[in-house]
């Protein structure tokens, strides 16, 4: 076109001279014809990612979608979509140690979000025995899980929703380990447990409790029957003190009182109760003790900073009135006739050089020796596996199972390949969401082994982030709540956070009875939140990683380049025709959903 | 309904009666109560607009420069350094045929910091191609933000209003506030003659070359001398509306004078008593008061001072190296009489310096007796 044609064509300023130029200089036509996009060397593109939350969480929890699903009402759709990753929201809710809050971005701008509240109020918001929707039918394999645990159950539950026949032995009369006969009652209610169990039971989950391995059944019997073996005992033994006078009806193990009392047994303890020990066996059992009416001290022998305890629990343990006594240990228990303590010798002590905890080896005081008066001592100074039933294989591998990249145990001589294990057996850290974590790994790879494909393989691709959680929607290819892709290895931390568009907001609080209440029984203490609680803390979620849009590309793109989808779908699109890749976009982005790639990228 | 208000009060009810939609602004002594007032009234809803914060007063004009481009009618208000920092801007909008109008309260600019009543920043500006007007009463300042909108949206040229810090801006005086209807009625919504759209986007201000560019500059000028003739029309509309007479300019008791006063701001108020009393004792001295300065009313102002045998001019500025502003303005329209008056220039109350009707007397005889060479400025006040 020349000139006076494309006069012509733009209408708008018609003019034969300058006599009759605009006032303003406004080009003739529009500018569309530019593409600006010629000028790009980097491109966005909207891409979620991980948030700091989902990338601790052991278990690979999508925390982010389903507190999107909370704000938006949709608490059903919420309940499942948790059951994604994370099987028993009523559980975790209550007594998962949070380390997806340890690590929430919000905790920067105010403070961290209630994520396992939030997770509890769905978790008691849909009826446990609501039945799984759209359970795939069997595929013809079939499994055993060999415990009844959090790793078993949560090992269970994946394994049938991909498709096996899964039969759960329980040597106890009563299923779910740890969570049935270790976390007290006041943490975690029994009818909860007993809940989830028929929750699973009704997905078509065989449960045989009573049934011990290796002693009502062989291994071998088990390796014919089914196709693949789980193991996942737990740890149930208690490590003795090795002092004098331990062997005696008034010293007891904490593991032991916490049985004893979850079985239904009238536990009676002396007046004053000492409990050995600094982990969190040693606070549940302190805190049992005082709810039976004892004055309880807890006796460590390293400081408060060094305990394993989590610091939530020693801090309501505090509040229950239990006492607290530092660098100290027994030395002897010196006991009456008919088994009554006489006096606990106690041992001042002084911390040394690290060991190898890389914690300060604490070594005996010269002439520290003191009198403790006790009626009972409780002993919580470390689990370790029970042998008798499964001894021979224990004793080969030194009292744990050792499992290759693969999860199977390779120091069995039986087994080919179809025996894997997980839970505390195999790890070090004792936490119910790290059992269930490890449960969704051994699922995953027992049907890897199935297909004929590494697990070690497909397990660098589901990996959240730098792991260990994995995202098992991933491999099953569910979609997620924002239908835009995802980056699963991307974690977004604080410094990716522009704070400057958050207003800060309080923690909504927990509701529940004070310290002086809770002592008088085992009943459950805090309240569930509520749905105003839960939307108002739902509210303060920031959502790393995930769109939300909040619109603040579209506004502040200098190239009207940010469009809004057609038909109400959800999202945004580039307009690369003329989109620069200034990056303001990239930069604006509240919650880092944005990535700029090269312009060769062929994202 | 007649209210007694301050004249940064008498802004704000301006801008809100000419409904204005965006507002930015960036506060300076003695602004400030205008934009804090707007942004109540913003607050309570009694003015539906748009309130842009911003750091500097540089930005709050780019601010407005942008959506009055989206075809938006908005407003902005500063002073002094404030002004000045504007200055880049200030020429672009005017270039851009922007009828944003804007609110300066007269402060002397630093340094010595100084924050009282002189003319010296929005004179600087005069070259940026904004029309120029100089108020006298918290009335004249509210009627000439609704004036300078109509006059601004008809001829596509940015208004300056100014007035007196302190002296008005923040004393208060009986004014007149009109009724929504009443303003609806006189200014129209705006329509802009060209507009931002995203869907049909333009360039604006995009490069002319050497070939047409004056050409461009020069319907700038043509423009602006046009408001010569379209702004009494606006001011006759307006008196038939609200019943107040303004005009390019106000002639009081100049017909048979001998020597002429010109002053702009409230130093006229002072003027008209200082000529009544000079009328008195037989002196024949008039006073034209100037209102719009730019563009300059060059034929008005040599009818209104030409058959004087003396003009004073006092100005409330000066440019170092020149002197008063005003005069050498005043001495450029009546040079290309046959027998132009003489011109003298007075400079008085730079930095808020009060100026009595003592003071204005006191020039008056002096002109009237003085040997002193007539282009050396008269520093009245000066101390010893």
């Amino acid at each position: 076109m020349n000139r006076d044609e494309r006069r012509e064509k733009a209408g708008l300023y018609n003019f034969k001279t300058w006599h009759d130029f605009p006032p303003m200089n406004v080009s003739m036509g529009n500018m569309l014809h530019n593409r600006t996009g010629s000028w790009r060397f980097i491109k966005p593109v909207y891409e979620d990612k991980i948030p700091a939350c989902q990338q601790s969480c052991p278990a690979g929890n999508d925390i982010e979608a389903w507190i999107k699903l909370i704000q938006k009402g949709e608490y059903e759709k919420a309940y499942w979509y948790v059951k994604r990753e994370e099987p028993f929201p009523a559980i975790l809710g209550r007594v998962c140690f949070r380390f997806c809050e340890e690590k929430c971005n919000r905790g920067p701008l105010d403070e961290e979000i209630s994520i396992r509240e939030l997770e509890r109020f769905l978790g008691d918001r849909v009826p446990l025995s609501t039945p799984y929707p759209d359970l795939t039918s069997f595929n013809g394999k079939s499994l055993c899980v060999v415990g009844s645990g959090p790793a078993g159950m949560s090992m269970a539950y994946f394994a049938r929703i991909l498709g096996y026949q899964v039969t759960i032995f329980e040597a106890l009369p009563v299923l779910g380990g740890m969570l049935r006969v270790g976390i007290p009652a006041y943490r975690l209610p029994r009818s909860i447990v007993e809940q989830e169990f028929a929750g699973l039971r009704s997905m078509g989950i065989d449960l045989k409790p009573d049934t011990t391995v290796e002693k009502d059944i062989s291994l071998e019997e088990c390796l014919q029957r089914f196709d693949y073996i789980f193991l996942a005992p737990g740890v149930h033994g208690s490590k003795k003190l090795g002092v004098p006078g331990e062997d005696t009806p008034n010293v007891m193990s904490g593991l032991d009182l916490l049985k004893r009392i979850a079985l239904g047994e009238k536990v009676h303890l002396g007046k004053r109760v000492i409990v050995v020990g600094g982990g969190n066996t040693a606070i549940d059992a302190a805190r049992s003790a005082v709810r039976l009416g004892s004055d309880v001290t807890i006796l460590y022998r390293r400081t408060e900073a060094e305990m394993p305890a989590h610091p939530e629990e020693i801090a309501e343990a505090r509040e229950e009135k239990v006492g607290f006594r530092f660098l100290a240990a027994p030395e002897r228990i010196e006991v009456k006739e008919r088994g009554a303590i006489a006096n606990l010798v106690c041992c001042e002590m002084e911390l040394g050089k690290p060991d190898e905890s890389g914690r300060r080896r604490p070594v005996k005081k010269e002439g520290g020796l003191f009198d403790l008066k006790a009626d009972t001592v409780i002993t919580a100074i470390g689990e370790n596996a029970v042998f008798d039933s499964m001894a021979k294989i224990l004793e080969k591998s030194g009292g744990v199972l050792d499992v290759d990249e693969e999860l199977q145990v390779g120091s069995l001589e039986t087994g080919e390949g179809r025996v894997f294990a997980g839970g505390d057996i195999v790890d070090a850290p004792h936490t119910v969401v790290h059992a269930v974590a490890a449960g969704k790994r051994a699922a995953v790879a027992i049907d890897c082994h199935r297909k004929g494909i590494a697990f070690s393989e497909v397990f660098q691709e589901i990996m959240v982030g730098a792991g260990p959680g994995i995202s098992f929607s991933a491999y099953m290819g569910w979609k997620p709540v924002n239908p835009v892709r995802r980056n699963l290895k991307s974690v977004v931390g604080p410094e990716h956070i522009v704070y400057d568009y958050f207003e800060k907001a309080p923690r909504v609080q927990k509701t529940g009875l004070p310290a002086s209440e809770r002592k008088k029984n085992f009943d459950v203490y805090e309240d569930t939140f509520s749905a105003e609680r839960a939307l108002e803390e739902a509210d303060r979620c920031i959502h790393c990683g995930r769109c939300t849009e909040c619109d603040n590309c579209l506004i502040l793109c200098p190239d009207v380049s940010v469009l809004v989808k057609d038909r109400g779908e959800f999202g945004y699109v580039f307009d690369y025709n003329y989109c620069k890749g200034c990056g303001i976009c990239f930069t604006e982005c509240p919650r880092h959903a944005i990535t700029m790639v090269d312009e060769e990228n062929p994202i | 309904m007649k209210q007694v208000i301050k004249g940064n009060f008498a802004v704000s009810h301006g801008v809100r009666l000419s409904r204005v939609k965006v507002i930015s602004a960036y506060p300076i002594t003695p602004q400030t109560t205008i934009v804090e007032q707007l942004s109540e009234m913003c607050a309570t809803g009694e003015l539906e607009a748009r309130f842009i914060k911003v750091e500097s007063e540089h930005s709050a004009m780019a601010a407005v420069v942008g959506s009055e481009t989206a075809g938006v009618r908005s407003f902005t208000a500063t002073s002094s350094q404030g002004l000045l920092l504007m200055h880049e801007v200030l020429h672009w909008t005017a270039g851009a045929r922007l009828p944003i109008v804007l609110t300066n309260v007269n402060r002397a600019v630093g340094p010595g910091w100084n924050i009282w009543a002189d003319q010296s920043d929005s004179v600087s500006q005069r070259d940026t191609g904004w029309i120029q007007i100089y108020c006298e009463s918290n009335q004249e300042v509210l009627d000439s933000v609704i004036m300078g909108y109509k006059l601004a949206e008809e001829v596509s040229l940015p208004v300056m209003v100014t007035y007196d810090a302190f002296f008005l801006s923040h004393t208060s005086e009986v004014v007149d506030v009109p009724e929504f209807e009443e303003v609806d009625g006189y200014l129209p919504p705006f329509e802009p003659k060209f507009r931002l759209d995203v869907n049909d986007p333009r360039m604006f201000g995009g490069m002319i070359g050497p070939d047409y560019f004056y050409e461009e500059r020069y319907v700038m000028h043509r423009d602006s001398m046009e408001v010569l003739d379209v702004y009494p029309r606006i001011c006759r509309e307006f008196d038939q509306v609200f019943g107040r007479q303004y005009d390019v300019c106000e002639a009081y008791r100049t017909d048979d004078a001998d020597l002429i006063l010109v002053t702009a701001g409230t130093i006229t108020s002072v003027s008209r008593i200082a000529v009544d009393e000079a009328r008195k004792t037989g002196k024949k001295v008039g006073l034209m008061k100037l209102r719009l300065f730019r563009p300059v009313p060059f034929e008005r102002w040599r009818e209104v001072l030409g058959d004087a045998s003396r003009v004073t001019v006092i100005d409330r500025n000066m440019s170092a190296g020149l002197g008063g502003v005003f005069a050498s303005e005043v001495k450029s329209a009546l040079f290309p009489l046959e027998k132009s008056p003489v011109v003298y220039s007075a400079i008085a109350g730079l930095g808020g310096r009060d100026v009595t009707p003592g003071d204005v007397s006191g020039i008056i005889d002096h002109v009237l007796t003085t040997d002193d060479p007539v282009d050396k400025p008269i520093f009245w006040g000066l101390k010893e």
